[in-house]
């Protein structure tokens, strides 16, 4: 694996199964940060979390330190968070304002757009010092679409448009539902993290079927789950009662994959038409105010459960949130966990969303931390050396071509998703950067 | 008044016995220590102003903690397969704010909790706040607020109040 070599690492993966390898080497770690997270199109943040000139974030696109700042013309720049002159780290806080950027070394100081600004005892400075050279470096190629960061650290690969534009629904499917028509990221953010491989995470976002067995603790003796929306009287039914624990009624859910290793679940049936509160109620009518009766009642009856933006963030739609996947080591993850404000909903309904969130995805959350027991015991069965193979086999050769829509569709309790995530990690893994 | 300087004394003997019921895991005792409009909070940030409009690690009202109540209790909490079991520690308490004619205090204290489950042990330490009434002869949270010095931090799974 050393050199990684394109025919070894194709060896991993099969029509229905996956190597341990990927989820345990260390080497292949290394390869995949490089020619994963080295290239392609990463989540970096939302332009709502830099308002304001000179408002920035700081974050890490795999194992490298970056900025998203916002610049006094009002463009944002991704910059490269690592001094020009002896590589400290420059921002040290994870999110703030600041004029200009200055390293704590030798106060090297950059402008909001990344120019290397002053440098202290200039005249100190080696002859045809040039500071146009000396500019932080910047991610080569940024893309945004309603407001979502994209960044690549490469400079050829596919287009943005070409990444994103499968998803483009349902990134606007999440945005449609705030009556303003736009979102903010401001409400704070949950931090996890576990002892597990990055991809763990990244295949549970569309694994529907974990729910009525991983998710069991959340679960009533009648099989209904707890209120999970402001407004819902009780949760979905994720289980049948006095059977064994699956729910036939999953079965009506989908999953799709539309290339790129993208791909979602559609929406658990919830009786939409009784929810109601005092927040949601006149969220509802704020909505229809808006965008008219018709087009709010079907953004109130969402299509998509939860999306995956391959390789590094999801978009969740029940307890609406954000999702970010970040790899730390083979065996270590970090996960962070936006919640979204819906510009122009009443402050309860906002609240509603944040106070579910913080019981199903919070690191002290009823939902996530089974999920994650799920991952740590994943890693450390997946140390066993007498058994190779991850089976990914559920629904393989069951999948059907959706043509109305350009998509790939499948139960959702099969592993069409999961198989689709490997092929685009194989299309990534397979070719030297 | 002779009635205050007893007060001191039995909150602290309530703020340890609250700790005590999660070290023995009597979690349905622990939550009716909770007035019917008690809320337990851990927030994310720290000096967080409002639950309202930020994430925290915990805000449950009685709805949601008797839901996390049942879910400690039940049979198949994979995150709890094998129990956590913690020691608190509780010190420095002072009465940081009393409203007599309410019968309303708050009393501030130090809170160590070290957790072992599954071959690891971790720290939790920070300041908490219990806002108390009077209930009768006793008293009853109005909230809690546990303010972790690490609250910004990556956890991994928490499964048990603090």
């Amino acid at each position: 694996m050393r050199n990684g070599h394109a025919e070894e690492i194709a060896k991993l993966i099969e029509p229905g199964r996956i190597h341990r390898r990927v989820y345990t080497d260390p080497e292949l770690f290394e390869l995949e940060i490089e020619r994963i997270f080295g290239r392609a199109w990463l989540f970096v943040g939302h332009a709502s979390q830099v308002p304001n000139p000179g408002d920035y974030i700081t974050t890490d696109l795999g194992r490298q330190p970056v900025i998203m700042v916002r610049h006094r013309d009002g463009t944002i720049h991704v910059l490269l968070n690592r001094c020009t002159h002896r590589g400290a780290k420059v921002v040290n806080e994870r999110r703030g304002h600041a004029a200009r950027l200055t390293c704590c070394y030798h106060g090297w100081t950059f402008d909001t757009d990344g120019k290397l600004a002053t440098v202290p005892v200039a005249e100190g400075c080696a002859a045809g010092f040039d500071t146009e050279a000396f500019g932080l470096a910047r991610a080569p190629r940024v893309g945004d679409y309603r407001g979502f960061v994209f960044a690549s650290l490469a400079a050829k690969g596919p287009s943005f448009e070409d990444h994103i534009g499968p998803v483009k629904g349902n990134i606007d499917d999440l945005v449609d539902r705030a009556p303003d028509g736009t979102l903010a990221l401001d409400a704070g953010m949950h931090r996890y993290v576990y002892n597990g491989n990055w991809k763990l995470q990244v295949e549970n976002v569309l694994d529907s079927y974990h729910v009525p067995f991983g998710h069991a603790s959340t679960v009533n003796r009648d099989g209904v789950q707890f209120a999970r929306r402001e407004g819902d009287r009780s949760g979905a039914k994720v289980v049948e009662t006095e059977k064994k624990q699956t729910a036939a009624s999953w079965n009506d859910r989908k999953s799709f994959i539309a290339g790129n290793g993208h791909g979602w679940t559609s929406n658990t049936s919830l009786d939409d038409g009784k929810r109601s509160s005092p927040a949601f109620d006149e969220y509802k009518r704020v909505l229809a105010e808006k965008v008219g009766a018709e087009r709010a009642q079907q953004i109130l009856t969402p299509r998509l459960h939860n999306s995956l933006i391959y390789p590094n963030m999801s978009i969740m739609g029940l307890n609406i949130h954000i999702r970010v996947i970040k790899p730390i080591a083979v065996d270590r993850t970090e996960v962070n966990i936006f919640p979204i404000r819906l510009v122009g909903a009443p402050a309860a309904m906002n609240f509603g969303n944040i106070r579910l969130l913080n019981v199903t995805h919070s690191a002290a959350s009823f939902v996530q931390t089974d999920d994650l027991e799920s991952f740590v015991r994943a890693q450390k069965g997946l140390q066993s050396r007498l058994t190779d193979w991850v089976d990914i086999s559920r629904g393989l050769g069951a999948e059907e071509a959706d043509r109305e829509h350009n998509v790939t569709r499948g139960l959702a309790t099969h592993e069409m998703v999961v198989r689709a995530q490997y092929k685009a990690w194989l299309g990534y893994m397979g070719e030297a950067a | 008044m002779a009635l205050d300087a007893a007060i001191p004394a039995a909150f602290a003997d309530f703020i340890i016995q609250e700790a005590r019921l999660l070290d023995e895991r009597r979690f349905r005792e622990w939550m009716a220590l909770f007035a019917d409009d008690g809320t337990y909070w851990v927030p994310a940030v720290p000096d967080q102003q409002s639950p309202f409009d930020q994430a925290s690690l915990f805000y449950d009202d009685r709805d949601l903690m008797k839901t996390r109540v049942d879910r400690l209790e039940h049979p198949r909490i994979h995150v709890q397969t094998p129990p956590s079991r913690t020691a608190h520690l509780v010190g420095n308490i002072a009465v940081e704010e009393q409203d007599t004619a309410k019968g309303e205090y708050v009393i501030g204290s130090t809170v160590i909790m070290v957790e072992y489950r599954d071959d690891v042990q971790r720290v939790f330490a920070g300041r908490q706040h219990h806002r108390l009434r009077r209930d009768g002869d006793g008293l009853r949270i109005v909230q809690k607020r546990v303010d972790l010095i690490n609250c910004d931090g990556a956890f991994e799974a928490m499964a048990v109040p603090i």
